[in-house]
């Protein structure tokens, strides 16, 4: 039908690849350059790297040092869990709120407030964290739950410290709210208007149609849940500042600890004076990408077919 | 020059037929206008003469359409539009310039004005010739949102021959407009192809239309080409009960 | 019948405490931003904004003028090389959409979403840092410009995507080439929502603190603004001086966090003024 592109559009064309062309290399690149730097402490400490639980430097004695991520990866997997199990009620209050309870004037101020809680930077998050939110709990919750649930592994070490696996998560738990409120209170939208005025027209309360609308977006949930986890997994700076930055395991979540971003954060300027603890590093943001890639697109399909479906 | 042919036009879209078997000849300095009732492809038929049709995908169009003998279709498209103009049946000025700057852009783009004086000569010659010159020389950098639909449609009629075209598509152009605008843009149209000796192709909505403003005509119903010839002969005396039906407002 | 009502009673009164448990945290965190941060700028005076941070442990407080000025250089030079990538990358998506090359970038813009921002310092640390021998303003530009493509690149997509297709058809009837239209007059048209996404990419600058870790340095001796040299930036300084049992640097810290929550907050009400819906 048509002739030959003008040579016009074939110059905008290739004008314009270049731009899309940075995205691509940055992903590319950023991969090549984690998975080259991890290979030698791969190969020095082989399986450890990954499973082991001792990080020990030595600077004199570089055979001496072992260098092991699980405690970094299982404190990453633990805190952004908390922090989705936190965030995850506290978004759907506020979506019910919005959409079933409050009346249409303050819909907006709530939508606002949401707004406010995702631009703050983290860091101020962390610095509130460090200062108020990890004494406060530490007085309050920490010592409850030590002394009333003390029992089970996951409370049993004494909270000496504000700064823990569960203060991150709880401050994770807050920072990840408008991620999963975006996009639950999109979906809950997208349901039609007669089915939600339906459901009361049939003389459902507000919880039954709640429950009902809930789980016909229960896709977009799962999803906001996966990508939150995403996010959270990748959070930095607040965690740094308020989980303590021990290796202790996340099996007491009262205890200081670390996870991958936090590590990198607080160890990667130094580690260059130990071999092989760069490397490691290096090893953990390969997997920390890895991590935060995974989630993302499991979340990314799961509401790529939540919209499909809202035809 | 202008001259327009179209040889056995056949379109389809998406493996629907839209448009089958259209022939005729648009010539410089007369006014064809293109009839009959919604649905029978008189804008795919438009669109496919300036290459617009390209913008629908699954569009497939088969035949020829010259333009002064060359193939329209193996041109550059650029080409083929900055001599085939249109008109739109919503007036669509940009909103994000001024009424000056609407009509002086493709002359700028294209380059038809050497300065600054020309250019303005340009637009100027271009908005009187479309009528609207006396109402908005005042206001030239005020944005054309400020002017009426009648006002706005004559500006988008001053921005397309600004670009000096060969020929002039209009699709519908006074469907939405009052009776008053539309009698001057139909003033407007006319003078196009006898004062400026434009090809000037236009669909219109209604056969009065047709019969006030056009030397010919050519009549599709339902993508095919009922009849086409003068004006004058046609509107007396129909040669298919189609198109006298048409005339007489059935369809 | 009294049982449901009595239940749906206690879920609303759930879910509103629920919610709060969400709400009040944030309302306490700019109360303490506030009260503190205000303190500190009141205690050190026009000087929080032109002096050099006074020693650690001392009665003074000095000023954080390294990391201000770091800051508005690092928002000046990402959004210089971010906008225009992100702007160039968006008009792709939006003329070639549909074909397999665009949404192959489109994938991989979206994935930068996805790349914890930690991970974008030590990519420029690797690529930039290393090979110049040193930290500097420049190298945390480049790391926040990568951090705001996907988001500028997206607002920007969207603001195009919304102009009627009219006046693309307008455009093209008067023998305008594709690049011509999209730039003269779909991005014309455009223009609120594409300096609503400049302005989101903006507060990413301003706010980002992990991918500045390892690139700009945190030089607070003095203040610097040649951005082929280490510099500081607000966040980096809230973080660092965070850190420290110096309650002349931790007040810095909260003056600091002050000036970026306002910062973001105007932001924010700024990009409101030009777009409906803003997505942070």
């Amino acid at each position: 039908m048509t002739g030959p592109v003008p040579p016009e559009d074939k110059r905008f064309y290739y004008s314009l690849l270049p731009f899309i062309g940075v995205s691509m290399i940055v992903v590319l690149v950023l991969a090549a350059v984690l998975a080259y730097y991890s290979l030698p402490a791969v190969k020095k400490y082989g399986a450890t790297a990954i499973l082991g639980r001792e990080w020990s430097p030595s600077e004199d004695n570089p055979s001496k040092a072992r260098y092991g991520l699980l405690i970094p990866i299982l404190g990453t997997l633990a805190t952004a869990t908390i922090a989705v199990l936190i965030g995850l009620p506290i978004a759907l209050s506020m979506v019910v709120l919005t959409e079933e309870i409050l009346p249409y004037r303050y819909r907006g101020l709530l939508g606002s407030i949401v707004d406010v809680m995702a631009a703050i930077p983290t860091i101020v998050y962390g610095l509130w964290g460090l200062t108020v939110l990890a004494p406060l709990l530490r007085e309050t919750l920490y010592k409850w739950l030590h002394a009333r649930l003390g029992w089970t592994p996951l409370f049993a070490c004494n909270p000496f410290t504000g700064t823990t696996y569960m203060t991150a998560g709880i401050l994770l738990g807050i920072i990840v709210v408008p991620y999963i409120y975006a996009i639950v209170r999109e979906a809950y939208r997208s349901v039609p208007k007669k089915y939600r005025h339906g459901i009361y027209a049939l003389g459902a309360t507000r919880l039954e149609a709640v429950r009902l609308i809930m789980g016909m977006i229960r896709s977009a949930i799962a999803a906001a849940v996966l990508l939150a986890f995403g996010r959270a997994a990748g959070e930095t700076v607040a965690v740094a500042l308020v989980i303590g930055s021990a290796f202790n395991a996340p099996r007491c979540l009262l205890a200081p600890g670390y996870t991958i971003a936090s590590l990198i954060a607080n160890q990667f300027g130094e580690s260059f004076y130990y071999p092989y603890m760069a490397n490691a590093l290096y090893l953990g943001g390969l997997l920390l990408l890895l991590i935060g890639i995974a989630a993302n697109i499991a979340g990314l399909r799961l509401l790529g077919r939540a919209r499909s479906l809202e035809g | 020059m202008g001259l327009l042919e179209v040889k056995d036009l056949r379109v389809t879209i998406s493996g629907r037929k839209i448009l089958e078997g259209v022939s005729f000849t648009f010539k410089p300095g007369t006014v064809t206008a293109v009839m009959g009732p919604s649905g029978s492809g008189k804008s795919t038929l438009l669109r496919s003469l300036n290459r617009l049709l390209e913008l629908v995908p699954g569009a497939r169009v088969e035949g020829q359409v010259l333009l002064d003998g060359e193939d329209v279709y193996r041109m550059n498209p650029y080409t083929v539009r900055r001599r085939i103009g249109m008109v739109f049946q919503s007036p669509n000025p940009f909103p994000h310039i001024s009424i000056y700057d609407n009509v002086a852009l493709a002359p700028r783009l294209h380059g038809l004005a050497k300065s600054r004086e020309e250019l303005d000569e340009l637009v100027e010659w271009a908005l009187r010739k479309a009528m609207l010159w006396d109402e908005v020389k005042d206001r030239l950098h005020r944005p054309p949102t400020e002017l009426s639909g009648g006002q706005q449609q004559r500006l988008s009629l001053a921005r397309a021959i600004a670009a000096r075209p060969e020929v002039l598509l209009l699709d519908e152009p006074t469907a939405n407009i009052d009776p008053v605008n539309t009698r001057k843009i139909e003033e407007s149209i006319v003078s196009f192809a006898r004062e400026l000796g434009m090809t000037v192709v236009i669909v219109t909505h209604t056969p009065q239309q047709a019969v006030r403003i056009s030397d010919h005509i050519l009549f599709l119903y339902m993508g095919r080409q009922v009849e086409a010839g003068p004006t004058r002969s046609l509107a007396l005396e129909p040669r298919t009960r189609l198109l006298a039906q048409y005339f007489k407002g059935e369809l | 019948m009294k049982g449901r009502l009595a239940l749906d009673k206690a879920f609303t009164l759930a879910v509103i405490i629920v919610a709060l448990a969400g709400i009040i945290p944030l309302l306490h965190l700019l109360a303490t931003v506030a009260v503190r941060g205000g303190e500190a700028i009141l205690r050190a005076g026009p000087g929080f904004f032109t002096e050099l941070p006074a020693p650690p442990g001392s009665r003074r407080l000095g000023g954080a003028a390294p990391a201000l000025a770091g800051s508005l250089v690092l928002a000046v030079m990402s959004t210089a090389i971010g906008v225009p990538l992100a702007f160039g990358a968006a008009l792709f998506l939006y003329e070639f959409r549909g074909t397999r090359l665009a949404r192959a970038a489109r994938a991989f813009l979206m994935s930068l979403l996805e790349i914890p921002t930690v991970l974008v310092g030590i990519l420029v640390y690797v690529l930039l840092v290393v090979p110049l021998h040193g930290q500097s303003l420049l190298a945390g530009s480049l790391a926040l410009a990568i951090v705001m493509l996907p988001y500028v690149a997206t607002y920007v997509e969207s603001a195009l995507r919304q102009v009627p297709q009219t006046y693309r058809e307008a455009g093209l009837a008067l023998g305008l080439t594709r690049a011509q239209v999209a730039l003269r007059i779909v991005a014309g048209i455009a223009r609120r929502g594409i300096l609503a996404g400049l302005i989101i990419g903006l507060s990413k600058a301003i706010g980002e603190t992990a991918p500045l870790l390892f690139t700009v340095g945190g030089a607070r001796s003095s203040v610097n603004i040649n951005p082929l040299r280490p510099g500081d930036a607000a966040p980096l300084l809230i973080f660092h001086y965070a850190q420290t049992p110096y309650d002349n640097w931790r007040m810095l810290a909260w003056g600091a966090s002050l000036v970026l929550v306002a910062a973001v907050l105007l932001i924010y009400v700024v990009a409101k003024a030009f777009v409906r819906e803003v997505r942070m």
